[in-house]
């Protein structure tokens, strides 16, 4: 079965005029990168998103860009100046192949894909299969900066904030007794139950901002604002807690909490498409990936930080759908809580 | 709605009370009052139903599971609307101090935590929570230290304090006593007389501990979710045969045998094994009973060791209401199987 193909988007700078060297006279034989288009359309490794003529559209590039950026599209392929009159003066084509670094692991997958459109673009023009592909990486940490450093902090900050989010809160209802007296004062139980997310909202500021210090003071490589960093934190941080506090309305006991935690932490994990790619599991599970919470922090963070991406985006809003789901559910689940004394 | 038959000083107001739960009939047609000011001592074996009552009291129940006319501080429990101005009005201290106290916190936050869901003035809490731990002789070196180094008499008081920190009109105790060794039990019940004379407060116990009655301005008797008895435990000890009195009889090698015997003498009413060889025995026209009483005793050739006499206590009281009823029960039973087997 093939994988689903890459979005990617052609900007074009080959010249639309030729100049015959011989007799100065113009005429339209730039049509090698028309031709590559077709290429590129025909491969079933890449979904041309939009073509861009760059000598038309002077801002062709960054409009590119910033379709990855958004993450509409994972390769730019770049036709370079005189890409026609190179083929067709016998010199090796070029092509140059920006693709989405963030995701490491796809680099390779999205350059082959490149090499499958040049191979198609060779056979159905009977040219010499000689081509280079100049290979970017766009969004790569600088050399003065750990590239490795950068790529942990991600795991690890997604990791950590959602785990002690979740830890801290996994019994804060279970196993605090006197709830069922403070009942029987007029406090309401909304009002026990907001009182504790506003505590735990708090204590998660006051973590997220030495976690962001801390991060920038080691040396993180930062594209995006501090802000929209700690924003992502936050949200995903409030996540955890949504998931805390669910699992504490809904256990009897400390047990079944403690339980319930570890079950729903390894999900999270597994299905967080960091050891296994998202689009690798089967439909039922993908939804299941979509929904939770671990699946949206990675990207979010990855997109803030090599990027520069703003916080406000789709993984941004789907954590906060999902952190709103659960803090619903928990109240319910509260307000039908039985206690006695 | 208030009611207009109650005076202003009724607390507690209950008239044919029943709760239900699903097939279960927990609390059978109970009416009581409480006056303001008054200790009542709600007392029954386990399964009673003295729970339940604190928990409708306490709007711990709802509406479709009991029937009847309550009112708490003059506002019935029914409503929903009520419960808030109930639970302002009511104190509780359970019978766990864990579920009334932050045991890592001490008890100046304890106290702090519990006044704000009052919407009380905290400087205002502090002074009245001294004043309280001053009556209740909470040491002042605790104050300051976490609740779970406390001795369990501090933790109990410091969960009394707690209770009544909002000035309630009422203050519901579950089981005050239960957990305390035996030597501070009377200093518990000590502490909740003085309270009570000190702050007026209404007191409303829930006990298996029958000693709890000796502070008690009223004592309510409940089994199998009926209430037997509701009045002062001096006119309950009253209605006993001779207002009371009693033989303490100890007698050589007591059995059963010599149990039944003497309860063939005519004017006895209750005869009650209160230890491996003594007996306390009730009867009519104590006065002149008693000798006659002793001479059918050596008529019988029984062994006596000793005899006194004394008034029965609350103890012996509940003792003899339960078994009464007890054997009123046994009796119906019988009757009741004994029309089964005459029925064709």
């Amino acid at each position: 079965m093939l994988p689903d193909p890459i979005d990617c988007v052609v900007v074009s700078y080959d010249s639309n005029t030729f100049i015959e060297e011989n007799n100065f006279t113009e005429s339209n034989r730039d049509d090698y990168n028309l031709k590559y288009v077709e290429a590129v359309n025909s491969s079933k490794l890449l979904n041309l998103v939009q073509f861009f003529n760059a000598t038309e559209e002077i801002y062709a590039m960054e409009t590119a860009r910033s379709y990855m950026v958004s993450k509409r599209i994972k390769i730019i392929i770049a036709i370079p100046v005189d890409f026609s009159e190179l083929i067709i003066w016998g010199y090796p084509g070029l092509i140059d192949c920006i693709t989405d670094s963030s995701d490491i692991q796809k680099i390779q997958v999205n350059i082959n894909a490149v090499y499958d459109s040049i191979k198609i673009f060779v056979s159905q023009n009977n040219l010499t299969p000689q081509f280079e592909l100049n290979g970017f990486e766009e969004f790569t940490i600088p050399e003065n900066y750990s590239s490795g450093y950068n790529n942990t902090i991600v795991l690890v900050l997604s990791f950590m904030i959602i785990g002690v989010g979740m830890v801290s809160t996994i019994l804060i209802i279970v196993q605090e007794k006197p709830i069922a007296r403070l009942l029987l004062t007029p406090v309401k139980r909304m009002e026990i139950l907001l009182a504790k997310y506003i505590t735990y909202i708090s204590i998660l500021i006051v973590q997220n901002i030495s976690l962001v210090m801390t991060a920038l003071s080691f040396g993180l490589y930062l594209v995006g604002t501090v802000f929209d960093l700690f924003l992502a934190l936050f949200i995903l941080g409030f996540a955890g807690l949504a998931i805390g506090i669910f699992i504490s309305t809904l256990s009897k006991t400390k047990t079944q909490a403690n339980q319930l935690f570890f079950a729903t932490f390894l999900v999270l994990i597994l299905l967080s498409g960091i050891f296994i790619p998202i689009e690798a599991m089967p439909i039922y599970l993908q939804a299941i990936a979509y929904v939770l919470p671990l699946s949206h922090g990675s990207p979010l963070i990855t997109g803030i930080i090599t990027k520069g991406k703003s916080v406000f985006g789709f993984d941004f809003f789907s954590l906060l759908g999902v952190s709103v789901v659960l803090v619903v559910l928990s109240f319910i689940l509260f307000q039908r809580r039985k206690y006695e004394v | 709605m208030e009611n207009p038959d109650i005076s202003n000083n009724t607390m507690v107001l209950v008239e044919n009370l029943d709760v239900v739960f699903g097939n279960k009939h927990i609390v059978h047609d109970v009416s009581f009052s409480v006056e303001e000011g008054e200790i009542i001592g709600m007392f029954g074996i386990s399964g009673a139903g003295k729970t339940t009552i604190i928990r409708v009291l306490t709007c711990q129940i709802e509406k479709k599971n009991w029937n009847g006319n309550v009112l708490v501080t003059g506002l019935s429990p029914s409503k929903r609307g009520n419960h808030s101005k109930i639970l302002s009005n009511i104190g509780y201290v359970p019978q766990l101090e864990l579920l009334n106290l932050y045991f890592e916190l001490d008890p100046i936050v304890n106290v702090e935590i519990f006044t704000s869901t009052y919407g009380m003035d905290k400087k205002k809490a502090i002074i009245t929570a001294e004043k309280l731990f001053n009556i209740l002789d909470i040491p002042k070196d605790t104050w300051k230290k976490r609740v779970k180094r406390m001795s369990g008499g501090e933790k109990k008081r410091l969960s009394m304090a707690i209770g009544l920190i909002h000035h309630p009109k009422v203050l519901f105790l579950d089981e005050p006593t239960t957990g305390v060794d035996a030597s501070k039990r009377y200093d518990i019940l000590s502490y909740l007389k003085k309270l009570n004379q000190q702050l007026n407060t209404t007191m409303f116990i829930i006990t298996h501990d029958l000693e709890a009655a000796l502070i008690c301005d009223k004592s309510a008797i409940l089994r199998e979710g009926k209430l037997l008895e509701f009045d002062t435990p001096q006119n309950l000890i009253n209605s006993l045969p001779s207002r009371g009195l009693v033989a303490r009889i100890s007698i050589e090698n007591l059995n059963q045998e010599i149990i039944k015997t003497i309860q063939k003498y005519p004017s006895i009413e209750k005869v009650l094994r209160v230890g491996n060889e003594t007996i306390e025995v009730l009867m009519e026209d104590f006065e002149d009973n008693l000798p006659k009483l002793m001479k059918f005793l050596f008529e019988n050739e029984l062994k006596v060791y000793s005899m006194s006499r004394d008034v029965a206590n609350f103890r012996r009281y509940f003792q003899i209401r339960i078994q009464e009823e007890e054997e009123k029960e046994n009796r119906k039973n019988r009757s009741e199987l004994m029309n089964e087997g005459d029925s064709p």
